[in-house]
């Protein structure tokens, strides 16, 4: 129930109705990454478009950062090999994608900050205290 | 053309010895004590009368100078400085009255001192003068040995004389540093006002007269007002020494009478322009600081102070740098430009950093590695330090500079295209000079 | 008076008037590098150029020609003086452009940036683009000593900080050395500068030249927060303004005040700052089993509470040390004499003052702005280099200015100036007073006589014979009159007067310091920021002060109070002018200010001061002390001179020594402070060195 009424009156979760509609009339599935967004293709040049359309449903709240680097160069027609059909293994120093944390309580604060856990380092202006 | 009998400086080229004795043949120290007897006013009148006006370049009437000594002699003594710091390039008169007719000299400071109540005189010399210091000092030593001068002299007026040697620095001949340099202080100008006249040495009334003005003194007071005003054009008048340097066939100093043509002066005593009066390009008239004159005008040019400003320039020294048509002008004024860069104090804004950006500018020039539009620039420069610093250094800083781009633009502009169009390798630069 | 039209405005000025100075009066701005108001004409800069009709068709520099030396008109109009004419305005571009054609284009890292001169006549005067295109002058950075440090690049050359050192420091220590372009200013030989007074500069230099060590690249002027406020480092109580940021004092810097000390400061006033970050207390300490450990309020005030009400009346003292202000002083005086105890004393070294001979004998009397008036100076026990290097200044002002004979009573001294040393110890002074030596005829010749006792003098068991003799001596050769007071005594520190004004000194059958810092002499002492007396073994002390310190080590309980910035509060100084300084800063952690730990001790001792607050204690305190509202203002004090004449005493031989042995070091806040140590350990070298 809480399903339906995302799709109905929600854009941000998943898929909307129409992408959902198009994906089954005429997506092919290419692959999914890590995170579980899977991506789709209409195979062919979009007329509309002039290259092949790509699409992506996310899973759970739609966030372009959330897609990573290969795939992300796949939708945007960079390569035409999706990282699912390479062979290519990562090396053990890369790090994993990770999206945006902006916004969320895992986003950055700066040192000093006071939205930052922890103890504050000293500040400028602070004194030396004197110790018997 | 000056006759002989007109001479004042019998010796000036060290044919007789320059001892007392041969000096008093030649008429110094004659009457000495007559002239002071006459009085001070009396001196001072005849200086007045004569015309004289001051040989050191600027050409202030010596005798309102010394009248402007006050009349009564405080609790502050007076003080008479002559000032021997001939350092400007070009001129080389005073050396020839230090080396060889000192002894006027000395009765000219005897006498100037008497006029303006002064009791003791230094003679400022140039660092570089040793020999002139040696030969004034002996001349100075006999002075004192025969009585002439000295607490107890024949003449009935204590008067000391003190050589003082410089340390070679040319901003020293300026009157206000030189002062600061013999009061053992670093030779800056000083501001004025106040005058030398109310506080000068060691804030006392001070005269700074030339080498010159004081060593003719003697002779005018002797032989009258009347003659010495008689010789050269009115408002400059008298005899002076002129030092003939260059590219002459016999470079020399020679006392002329002032108002002789320029080139009756090259021709008669400097042996002529090297190569003929056609191949002149230009003449210095008065030291390094005057504007240059073009050929063109040197035709009939008057060597005096009105002559001189007549054809732009100033007649300063009276050392006469002759440039053929060999040279190459704009080097020729970089270096000057060099000189004055290296011989400002530092104390003013505007010959500190004005006199090095002028040198740089120009020795750009004269390689040609420069815009047309820097020439313009370059003009404004001088402007900018002409006239707004302490001394007179700036002035003569900017007018060479100011002489050469009204003159010989063309010159510029042409080794500047010259270079543009086939330029040079650039020289590795340098960081920082 | 002259008359001259300024840009139109007639005006009439005093004959000694400069055109720019008259240009001034006229309202009219001229800029100005060189030019100072308080040092010498150099007129080298070439910056104030105006136009003046009648004279040379050039312009002349402002700052040099008098307005005497200008010609009126032909018939008799007075000179026209232009200082907005395009002539001055090209000559003003033309200088600016030559200033900058070597000054490097580095503002953005420079510390003078915002408090500039010449960036700021720049704006106003400057052309907007530069045309010199060749290489800039390099000049290598000089060392100067620890506090001023040099960007020589930046130099203009105007010879202020020459002309300070030679004519206001008198040390001689800064020259130009070669000519030309390569002019640059230096110490001989990079030796650092020998004077007190040396942080001047930094505020002289137009440029970025000379900047302050211990502040550079800490902030930037438009950051900072400014408290105008008192300095206490000496009794003279310069002017200062306090700059913070935060909580921090970032730099400190004077004030005009024309009355004391003009605009300069000592450096000790100015570069103290780094120890108010030091060594501060934050927290009550109490002494448990030997140690001191950290406790509360209420645990200090609980063990104070226990220890006063356990202990005799008579067996409590009180030690008022050399910087509090006048409230806290008398709030613990209130206490202590509601306490019934008479022990009270605020002269930790034992300096024999008492307001007993009237409030004339503890003033600096003559003033200060006074010493340029005075016509002979005679210095008894005192080195105003040490002890008051602005009040120094002073005198070699007045020197300068010419025919002043200086002698003095005590140890050979350096004093920037001519002095005579007429002796060493009391035994000259005698010789004085009874007019058996050859000065006091100069100072019978003179109109007005200046006799300046130091605490060298009075700080001594015979101290009030010392006074005795001075003030005889003062009275005989006509200093003490209607019209001019020469009797004044130097203070070293900056709460003495306040505190002899309040009347913290010994009651009836009271102790003295001295007396009570003996061994078993009280059981509970009270040392308020006194660290310059050690109390013997066996009392229990209370420390109530912002640094720990002497004073700190000895305690039993420390209540931790605001340093100067860090509080309001009125100081008197050697004058008795009655000052007042604005709190700049908060103390630090748990402290607090001063009268407020007495007001809230008072209370737990339960014998309740009556007031809440600052504006109900200085009511309180000006009931009784009527002159400490007038602020900037000194109340002439009377001289009780047979209470004075009765202490005639016989007087040891020994030498007059200044108390203030290291300039450097005269309290814990400069104890405190690195750049202090730093400045002390050169001063002891170049001591050394100069002893061998």
């Amino acid at each position: 129930m809480k399903r339906l009424l995302q799709l109905v009156f929600t854009w941000w979760n998943g898929a909307t109705a129409g992408t959902l509609l198009t994906t089954s009339r005429s997506g092919q599935f290419v692959g999914e990454d890590e995170f579980g967004n899977r991506y789709y293709r209409k195979p062919g040049k979009d007329p509309t478009i002039g290259v092949e359309r790509r699409w992506v449903i996310y899973k759970g709240e739609a966030d372009g950062s959330a897609v990573p680097a290969g795939w992300k160069g796949w939708l945007n027609q960079t390569v035409h090999v999706a990282p699912s059909e390479e062979t290519y293994q990562p090396r053990e120093w890369q790090k994993r994608h990770l999206p945006n944390p902006t916004g969320t309580p895992g986003a950055y604060r700066p040192q000093g900050s006071i939205l930052r856990a922890g103890e504050r380092p000293a500040a400028t202006g602070d004194y030396q205290a004197w110790t018997p | 053309m000056l006759s002989d009998k007109d001479r004042i400086f019998t010796n000036v080229y060290g044919l007789q010895p320059a001892s007392l004795q041969a000096a008093q043949r030649r008429g110094a120290w004659d009457g000495t004590k007559f002239l002071l007897e006459m009085g001070r006013d009396w001196i001072i009148d005849e200086m007045k009368k004569s015309n004289l006006r001051g040989r050191g370049g600027a050409g202030f009437p010596t005798g309102l100078k010394w009248s402007f000594m006050p009349k009564q002699t405080g609790d502050r003594p007076h003080y008479l400085v002559i000032n021997g710091d001939e350092s400007e390039p070009g001129t080389c008169k005073d050396r020839e009255i230090l080396r060889h007719d000192p002894h006027l000299l000395i009765e000219g400071a005897m006498i100037a001192s008497f006029a303006m109540g002064a009791h003791a005189a230094y003679i400022y010399i140039r660092g570089e003068f040793i020999a002139e210091r040696e030969a004034l000092q002996r001349a100075v030593d006999e002075a004192y040995a025969a009585r002439l001068i000295g607490q107890d002299n024949i003449h009935g007026y204590p008067f000391d004389l003190y050589v003082h040697h410089g340390a070679g620095a040319y901003i020293c001949g300026e009157e206000t540093a030189l002062l600061e340099s013999l009061e053992g202080k670093k030779g800056m100008p000083r501001l004025k006002p106040p005058f030398p006249a109310n506080m000068g040495l060691y804030g006392c009334p001070t005269t700074v007269n030339n080498v010159e003005s004081i060593a003719v003194a003697g002779t005018i007071l002797r032989r009258g007002a009347d003659w010495f005003n008689g010789i050269g054009r009115p408002n400059n008048v008298g005899t002076k020494l002129f030092g003939i340097s260059g590219h002459v066939g016999t470079p020399c100093v020679v006392e002329e009478s002032m108002g002789i043509p320029f080139r009756e002066l090259i021709e008669r005593h400097g042996g002529g322009v090297r190569g003929g009066w056609d191949n002149l390009l230009g003449i210095i008239p008065g030291g390094a600081s005057c504007p240059i004159i073009p050929a063109h005008l040197c035709d009939d040019l008057i060597m005096d102070f009105d002559g001189c400003r007549a054809a732009t320039s100033s007649f300063g020294t009276a050392g006469v740098l002759v440039m053929d048509k060999s040279t190459d002008v704009i080097r020729a004024i970089a270096r000057l430009s060099y000189f004055f860069k290296h011989e400002s104090c530092g104390q003013c804004t505007p010959c500190r950093e004005g006199t090095g950006w002028m040198w740089r500018v120009i020795s750009r020039m004269a390689e040609g590695r420069a815009q047309k539009r820097e020439i313009d620039m370059l003009l404004d420069v001088t402007k900018q330090i002409e006239g707004h610093t302490i001394c007179a250094l700036g002035d003569a800083a900017a007018w060479p500079i100011q002489g050469l781009i009204r003159h010989f633009r063309p010159e510029i502009e042409k080794r500047i295209d010259q270079y543009a169009a086939n330029p040079h390798i650039d020289p590795v630069p340098v960081a920082a000079e | 008076m002259p008359k001259l039209i300024v840009d139109g405005k007639e005006i009439e000025v005093p004959p000694e008037y400069t055109i720019l100075q008259a240009c001034e009066a006229a309202g009219a701005e001229i800029p100005r590098f060189c030019y100072h108001e308080r040092l010498s004409i150099a007129g080298n800069c070439r910056m104030c150029l105006v136009e003046v009709q009648g004279g040379p068709p050039k312009p002349v520099a402002s700052c040099a020609m008098g307005v005497r030396d200008l010609r009126p008109g032909p018939n008799g109009e007075p000179p026209v003086v232009f200082t907005k004419s395009p002539m001055v305005k090209k000559a003003r571009e033309g200088v600016m452009e030559f200033l900058l054609v070597n000054h490097p284009l580095d503002c953005p890292i420079c510390d003078q940036g915002g408090e500039c001169d010449l960036q700021d006549q720049a704006m106003a005067y400057g052309v907007d683009s530069s045309r010199f295109h060749e290489n800039k002058r390099a000049v290598e950075d000089k060392y100067i000593g620890p506090l001023v440090r040099t960007s020589m690049n930046r130099c203009i050359h105007c010879t202020r900080c020459v002309r300070f050192t030679n004519e206001v420091a008198g040390v001689g220590d800064l020259g130009a050395i070669g000519r030309g372009e390569d002019m640059e200013i230096t110490t001989y030989l990079e030796h650092a500068m020998g004077s007190e007074l040396q942080g001047n500069v930094i505020d002289l230099c137009p440029v970025g030249a000379l900047t302050s060590k211990p502040y550079a690249f800490k902030a930037r002027p438009w950051e900072l927060i400014k408290t105008e406020s008192v300095d206490v480092m000496d009794a003279v109580g310069s002017a200062i303004r306090i700059d913070t940021r935060g909580r921090e004092v970032m730099r400190i810097l004077p004030v005009v005040n024309e009355d004391v000390n003009e605009e300069w400061i000592s450096d000790k006033t100015r570069f103290i700052w780094d120890g108010l970050k030091t060594q501060r207390l934050d927290r009550p300490y109490i002494r448990e089993n030997g140690r001191l450990r950290a406790a509360s309020w209420s645990e200090a005030f609980a063990l104070i509470a226990a220890k006063v009400k356990a202990t005799e009346p008579s067996r409590i003292g009180a030690i008022a040390g050399d910087l509090n202000a006048v409230e806290e002083i008398f709030a613990l005086r209130q206490l202590m004499q509601a306490l019934g105890s008479p022990n009270l004393d605020c002269r930790q070294d034992g300096a024999q003052l008492n307001p007993a001979f009237g409030r004339g004998s503890y003033l600096f009397n003559a003033t200060i702005a006074g010493i340029e008036d005075a016509d002979a100076v005679l210095l008894i026990g005192s080195n105003p280099r040490r002890e008051a290097p602005v009040l120094n200044a002073r005198i070699r002002k007045r020197w300068l200015a010419g025919n002043l004979p200086v002698a003095y009573v005590g140890e050979a001294m350096d004093l920037t100036y001519r002095a005579e040393q007429l002796g060493a110890g009391a035994q000259t002074l005698v010789d004085l007073a009874n007019g058996a030596h050859g000065f006091v005829e100069v100072l019978r010749q003179a109109q007005r006589p200046l006799i300046i006792i130091g605490q060298g003098a009075l700080a001594r068991a015979d101290g009030a014979a010392v006074l005795a003799a001075a003030t005889r001596l003062a009275v005989d050769v006509g200093a003490v009159g209607d019209d001019w007071n020469g009797l004044s005594v130097l203070h070293t520190a900056a709460a003495r007067v306040g505190a002899l004004d309040v009347g913290f000194v010994p009651g009836e059958g009271g102790l003295s310091a001295q007396q009570m810092a003996a061994a078993g002499a009280l059981d509970v002492v009270y040392l308020l920021g006194a660290d310059e007396i050690s109390i013997a073994p066996g009392a229990f002390v209370i420390y109530q002060g912002s640094h720990g310190d002497n004073g700190a080590h000895r305690a039993d309980v420390i209540l931790p109070g605001a340093a100067y910035p860090e509080k309001s509060g009125i100081y008197l100084n050697t004058e008795g002018r009655v000052q007042v300084a604005d709190r700049a800063s908060f103390p630090p952690g748990d402290a607090r200010e001063d009268w407020a730990i007495i007001r809230a001790l008072s209370d737990v001792l339960g014998h309740r001061l009556g007031y809440d607050n600052l504006g109900a204690l200085r009511e309180a305190l000006v009931a009784e002390v009527p002159h400490m509202a007038d602020r900037n203002q000194i109340a002439a004090g009377a001289l009780e001179l047979p209470a004075i004449a009765a202490a005639i005493a016989q007087m040891e031989p020994a030498p007059f020594a200044s108390p203030v042995v290291d300039f450097y070091l005269t309290n814990p806040i400069a104890r405190a402070s690195a750049v202090m140590a730093e400045c002390s350990a050169l001063a002891r070298g170049a001591v050394a060195q100069a002893a061998e």
